[in-house]
């Protein structure tokens, strides 16, 4: 069993020290610092990120994408055919993403996050994943498309971008690419589409574990199986769910189980945390569950993000030793 | 047609003045007291009564310069709360998200001395103006109550509370925000139930604004909401929630937003003009009320101004198209 997380990690922290990025981008903004200066603030706090994050026994960490204004923001900076448009609240979060509006055909070199994934490699010491966004929550938050007659011929022509990105993280050395892609689960009546748009992703030859988050995927587990996916993520606590007892179609595979709410300040106990894995375990065998926030820590304050990692290792803890 | 058509009015927030900011920084640094705070306050609640009647609105707001965020004034005034770390809302924006950390209580009333205050500068109404029950919740943290729905009906009864004073204290018009309705689609009835204890009884016209969100999730299941008038963004999504009228016809008064409030550019005259039209297909002209589409705080004091203007002189143009008289 291991511990891993999902998604952003705050960016910044409540402590007098901890605001580097917000003063530094407000800096920008005044025209007071360089693009350079800037970048050196975002690799600081990507390097304290890893750092926090190994130093809570996180076995497999991500960057804390630092860098990361929504879920789309580097994709729909970086991708040909792609612009940013209006803001809009994030799914049920009090958040705000700028919704890609597609101008033409999409297309890119895969390289978009290629170097900040190097800079995290030299960085950590423990297994590094990478991130992607998901074809389906792209393509279903797309304000305007100008260049695909359906959802299904955007959805698969953003899964083929985000194909070329995986290679390039592959090619840069990640092992693991989370998909980040809440749209499964918000839209299950798309499910067959969006196993379509991973079997395109999946031909990119890296590991790719799926990541749909905020919604129960108590409808889909049988579906979810059947992705071309080495894991798959499944959030127990944000809405009722009875996943837990539903798993038997994921024998053997690995799931990631979103244990701790990374939504809510209410701390779950050492025991919550440990009898949710251990149930999970049960069924797909402790080898087979790792223990994860339920998506983004970045929803959290920092104080309570940092005490989040702590019951989801120390209740990984507990279980691997009822487990043992 | 009597000139009781098409009035205009806003949604609730304006900026505040630079001097505003400035006192407001140095008050959370200790360093301006808070009755000079209050008094700087008070100073730009009268800039923008006056402003507002300058332009010509017709249901007018307090401007809303002694909040900071939406949830987190109420939040800081009600027992159960506490104040919770920084969370980014969005880029470099971040605010306090506050804690429901116990049993929700109303010590003493919240808005009412402002609202006393900025109706006592002017003649025409002025709106009471509250944030949902429903929002409340869903821009919190709850640690407190067992359920999402327990939280949200202890947060009504303190509400309505707010709400029964502020009508004694004359508001004709309550409009109780409630943004994050659309958050969760399967709770609308959450939302409808929560509200229903907000305003049952109350004589005010009641008002709910609604914005950037998915409101076709919850049309038209919103049309149960137990207010008067639902205040709704449409400039900003080009009007396609209209779309969503033909099917279910729209039963309450709309409050129509014809002005993006999200951006620099100044909208046509005929733009705004247009918007109107375009809600007349569906709600008569005694039932539209155009505004932009949401709080103006992050204009400036001119974009502000010219956005309201376009409304008023948009509203103008179509009255005088119906035959209207124009009033004065």
């Amino acid at each position: 069993m291991k511990t891993t997380v999902i998604g952003a990690f705050p960016k910044i922290s409540d402590d007098p020290g901890g605001q580097e990025i917000r003063r530094a981008l407000h800096r920008f903004d005044r025209g007071e610092i360089d693009a350079g200066a800037l970048d050196q603030v975002f690799d600081g706090a990507t390097r304290a990120a890893i750092a926090e994050l190994e130093a809570a026994g996180i076995d497999v960490i991500n960057d804390g994408q630092i860098r990361w204004d929504d879920l789309f923001a580097a994709f729909a900076r970086s991708w040909e055919g792609v612009s940013r448009g209006p803001l809009e609240r994030f799914y049920d979060n009090n958040t705000y993403f700028r919704q890609p509006i597609i101008e033409r055909a999409v297309a890119t070199g895969g390289r978009t996050l290629v170097r900040d994934f190097e800079l995290a490699k030299q960085t950590a010491t423990k297994q590094l994943k990478a991130a992607v966004c998901g074809p389906l929550s792209f393509a279903t938050l797309t304000a305007e498309d100008k260049a695909y007659r359906t959802l299904e011929q955007r959805t698969l022509a953003v899964a083929d971008a985000l194909a070329a990105e995986i290679r390039g993280l592959g090619a840069a050395g990640a092992t693991l690419v989370d998909v980040e892609d809440p749209a499964i689960v918000a839209r299950p009546d798309l499910i067959s589409l969006a196993r379509e748009a991973y079997d395109r992703m999946a031909k990119a030859n890296v590991p790719l574990a799926v990541q749909p988050y905020f919604f129960p995927a108590d409808g889909i587990l049988a579906e979810l199986a059947s992705f071309p996916v080495a894991q798959l993520g499944i959030d127990i606590r944000s809405r009722h769910s009875d996943a837990l007892a539903r798993l038997e179609p994921l024998r053997a595979r690995t799931v990631v189980l979103g244990v701790v709410d990374a939504r809510n300040t209410r701390l779950e106990s050492e025991g919550e945390v440990a009898s949710a894995l251990e149930a999970a375990a049960r069924v797909i065998g402790p080898d087979h569950v790792w223990a994860a926030p339920t998506t983004g820590l970045e929803y959290l304050p920092h104080d309570v993000a940092t005490k989040k990692l702590a019951v989801l290792v120390k209740g990984a803890r507990a279980a691997m030793g009822v487990l043992a | 047609m009597t000139s009781e058509i098409l009035l205009t009015t806003t949604v609730g927030s304006f900026g505040k003045p630079e001097y505003l900011q400035k006192a407001r920084n140095q008050f959370a640094r200790g360093k301006v007291s808070r009755e000079e705070l209050t008094k700087l306050e008070r100073q730009a609640t009268r800039e923008w009564i006056e402003r507002q009647e300058q332009v010509g609105l017709d249901i007018l707001v307090d401007g809303e310069m002694y909040r900071g965020d939406m949830v987190a004034y109420f939040a800081d005034l009600l027992e159960g709360y506490r104040e919770g770390g920084l969370v980014r809302s969005y880029g470099n924006r971040y605010y306090h998200k506050p804690i429901i950390a116990g049993k929700i209580r109303r010590p003493r009333p919240m808005t009412v001395e402002w609202f006393e205050y900025a109706q006592s500068l002017t003649d025409k109404p002025v709106k009471g103006m509250l944030t949902g029950p429903y929002t409340m919740l869903d821009w919190s943290f709850n640690e407190a109550y067992p359920t999402r729905r327990d939280a949200a009906l202890a947060l009504a009864e303190a509400i309505r509370e707010e709400a029964e004073d502020l009508e004694r204290a004359g508001a004709t018009y309550i409009q109780i925000d409630e943004p994050a309705i659309h958050a969760r689609p399967e709770e609308i009835g959450i939302a409808i139930e929560a509200m229903g204890i907000v305003t049952r009884g109350l004589k005010a016209k009641t008002v709910s604004h609604i914005c950037y969100g998915d409101f076709a999730a919850i049309y038209p299941a919103v049309l149960d909401l137990p207010v008067d008038q639902l205040d709704l963004a449409m400039s900003n999504y080009e009007y396609r929630w209209l779309r969503l009228f033909d099917e279910h016809p729209f039963t309450k008064e709309l409050a129509i937003g014809i002005v993006d409030v999200h951006k620099h550019e100044l909208e046509s005259l005929e733009e705004a003009a247009e918007g109107i039209r375009k809600g007349l297909k569906y709600v008569s002209a005694d039932k539209l009320f155009p505004h932009p589409d949401c709080g103006l705080k992050t204009r400036t004091v001119e974009e502000t101004i010219d956005k309201c203007r376009v409304v008023v002189e948009a509203a103008k143009k179509v009255r005088a198209e119906l035959g209207a008289k124009v009033p004065a």
